[in-house]
């Protein structure tokens, strides 16, 4: 067992010919909160949605190296995605609820899961992951009322909801506010903050700030390259590479 | 040199913005004058349908007090030539009932007989099934025969009319008294509704009822195999199966059954389903495995078409919190393609109760549709024909009598249709989505 919640070893990922991810080496701590910043196109997400395969659902692309999580290969042929899904649960984009009640989003995944033996226990589930992704106040009675009728910070809050109901032990959000506005991403980050207290979470940012506010560790992504991983102040404040010095001061990207 | 601007008003039009809308209030009339012409010709085929097969839903009969003693009866059961002496105890009571209404016509028992058929027999008939009549005054409604009715309805006039042993122009003036006289009258024809086809030489006796049976049993046979077939077929090649030349290869194959010809299908459903299984001719049964070939393409394509629209960050979110592909496909994409599955299931199951010509090839001939089916496999597998079939039998029949009968059929068809689209639209209205 290593000390590292997630190591990535010479990871490759090709979309048909083209080599997207190039020789990456990564490793994540457990209860931290990891950056992955860059360019567009840089493969920061495309490496995000490997540490819980779902590149899978994509034909044309193939992982190389491996992906260690507390030390198991996930890449193994042993390894159901699936069953690793919801261990690494995942926040997107877009805040993509169930057109289903806000009850029904939460509860979807420790239904299918088994996590709950009775109503009461599925109730508890639900307010729990309400409370901890700050949306508790606000949903609380309008439990039955659509998901989809939340506003669009609400939405992904409640999208981080659904994703901690099934207890994962890694978060993976890419680019979680990018559709939202600066107060619901306040408030967003604020969660994420308070994520970091029982999850490893890595989040893939566009916004620099952002990176810097919530995360302790840091990942500098270009052109499928990974160029620099540090603590967060020392890749803001001090960065070794010329390219990373160049991209976070705006003369690239 | 410097251009000064010219100073041009906002409220004139430039040539180039003029040309512009002009090109636009061109497109618009033209859509205007499309929908109009479109309008037009719906109007004009409702209005000639509605026209040319209403009549089939009225019927004229001849009404007649007749009272039957149990003595007559018993006499007349004993007699060599039972329905003349029916025929007989007919004329007498049609001629007392004249007497009593005050009605002074010049007849005889032919001209009756041209009139009404030969009503011994179904006098006959009426006591032997309902013994309980006789010695009680009793209504008969007689058909008229279908020259008189065809009188009734204008299209047979004394100046068309040719004396033949069918009917005679003094035949008309009997009629015309009768008619007045509140004995002969129309009424609502429900045999035709709940009757089955008849003769070449009765087109007053036919009736759609059987085919309608024969239409819904295929119907059963059609939904219950091209919904899950098609909708499987459609989840598998949509969600599960990988995209390589062979699955490209099925879809292009697909797309194109979809427009294969319907006959195509009844030449096969004919050599394959009865010459090679030998299930047997004309049964609904082989209808519906017919239509299931020819509507599986369609239901396949609609259903692909709304499992495509649901929007894959449903797909991902399910994944993302550890669903498997299938219980993503059936608790989240599923329900939201529902609609448009149900609709591509019924516009296809609409075209399919539509469908003539391959009918025609394994032997679903309206003249089949002698009688109702006795029981539910029966109704899967005795000889039955099915609406449209019914319908095309009808007009290529002789008898003008069977025309009007065709475009009434266009009619019960047509009834049928809108109600399935109707369905269409609640179902989809009902699974919709409104968030």
């Amino acid at each position: 067992m290593t000390d590292y919640k997630i190591s990535a070893k010479d990871v490759q990922v090709y979309y048909g010919d083209n080599h997207a991810i190039k020789d990456v080496n990564v490793d994540i701590e457990d209860k931290t909160v990891t950056a992955f910043i860059g360019p567009s196109g840089c493969g920061k997400s495309t490496f995000l949605r490997c540490l819980n395969r779902m590149n899978d659902t994509i034909d044309i692309c193939r992982v190389q190296g491996d992906i260690l999580l507390d030390g198991e290969d996930i890449y193994d042929p042993a390894v159901d995605p699936v069953q690793l899904r919801a261990k690494v649960g995942m926040v997107f984009q877009k805040p993509n609820p169930f057109p289903k009640s806000i009850y029904d989003n939460v509860a979807y995944g420790p239904k299918i899961h088994g996590l709950a033996r009775t109503k009461a226990e599925l109730d508890e589930i639900v307010e729990k992951s309400l409370r901890k992704a700050a949306l508790w106040t606000e949903a609380k009675d309008r439990l039955h009322s659509p998901g989809t009728g939340l506003s669009g910070g609400q939405q992904q809050r409640l999208c981080i909801a659904r994703a901690i109901a099934t207890s994962p032990e890694v978060l993976l959000m890419d680019e979680p506010c990018s559709a939202l506005d600066p107060i619901a991403t306040a408030q967003v980050e604020e969660l994420i903050d308070e994520l970091r207290q029982s999850y490893s979470v890595v989040i893939v940012t566009h916004s620099m700030q952002q990176a810097a506010r919530v995360s302790q560790k840091t990942a500098f992504f270009h052109l499928g390259n990974l160029v620099e991983f540090g603590e967060t102040d020392k890749i803001f404040t001090n960065p070794e590479d010329p390219r990373t010095e160049s991209y976070i001061s705006g003369r690239i990207g | 040199m410097t251009d000064t601007p010219k100073f041009t008003s906002l409220k004139v039009q430039d040539p180039h913005t003029k040309n512009r809308n002009a090109a636009e209030k061109r497109f618009r009339s033209y859509g205007i004058i499309a929908l109009a012409i479109g309008g037009l010709f719906l109007a004009a085929l409702t209005f000639t349908i509605l026209k040319s097969g209403l009549p089939a839903f009225t019927q004229y009969v001849m009404k007649l007090d007749v009272t039957l003693s149990q003595e007559q009866f018993d006499d007349a059961e004993s007699q060599l030539l039972k329905t003349a002496v029916y025929r007989d105890i007919f004329v007498d009571n049609f001629a007392a009932q004249l007497d009593a209404q005050g009605v002074d016509v010049a007849y005889d028992a032919a001209a009756l007989e041209r009139m009404l058929g030969k009503v011994g027999g179904d006098i006959r008939a009426h006591y032997r099934e309902n013994p309980n009549d006789i010695g009680v005054p009793t209504t008969f409604q007689l058909q008229l025969s279908s020259r008189v009715e065809g009188y009734f309805r204008g299209r047979v006039t004394r100046d068309t009319l040719v004396d033949s042993r069918f009917l005679e122009k003094a035949d008309l003036d009997v009629v015309d008294v009768l008619r007045d006289a509140g004995l002969m009258t129309g009424r609502f024809n429900w045999a035709f509704l709940t009757g089955t086809d008849s003769g070449v030489d009765n087109p007053g006796g036919a009736g759609i009822g059987a085919s309608v049976i024969g239409s819904f049993f295929m119907m059963l046979v059609v939904l219950f195999l091209s919904l899950p077939i098609g909708v499987a077929a459609s989840i598998y090649l949509e969600e599960f199966a990988p995209k390589n030349r062979f699955t490209d290869l099925v879809e292009v194959n697909i797309s194109n059954l979809a427009a294969v010809p319907s006959i195509v299908f009844g030449i096969l459903g004919l050599s394959v389903f009865i010459q090679f299984m030998h299930l047997p001719q004309s049964a609904p049964l082989v209808g519906g495995l017919v239509l299931t070939l020819m509507t599986l393409p369609t239901i396949i394509i609609s259903t692909r078409a709304s499992l495509k629209s649901v929007p894959p960050s449903i797909r991902d979110a399910a994944l993302g919190i550890g669903a498997s592909k299938m219980q993503s496909v059936f608790h989240h994409v599923l329900p939201l393609a529902m609609p448009g599955i149900l609709t591509g299931t019924i516009i296809g199951l609409a075209q399919a109760l539509g469908e003539t010509a391959p009918l025609l090839l394994i032997g679903m001939v309206g003249f089949v549709a002698r009688e109702f089916p006795d029981g539910v496999a029966a109704g899967f597998l005795d000889p039955n024909s099915a609406m449209p079939a019914q319908i095309y039998t009808w007009a290529a029949r002789a008898d003008v009598g069977f025309y009007e009968k065709a475009w009434g059929g266009i009619i019960v068809l047509l009834v049928f249709l809108l109600l399935m689209n109707a369905i269409a639209i609640f179902l989809r209205k009902k699974f919709e989505r409104r968030w």
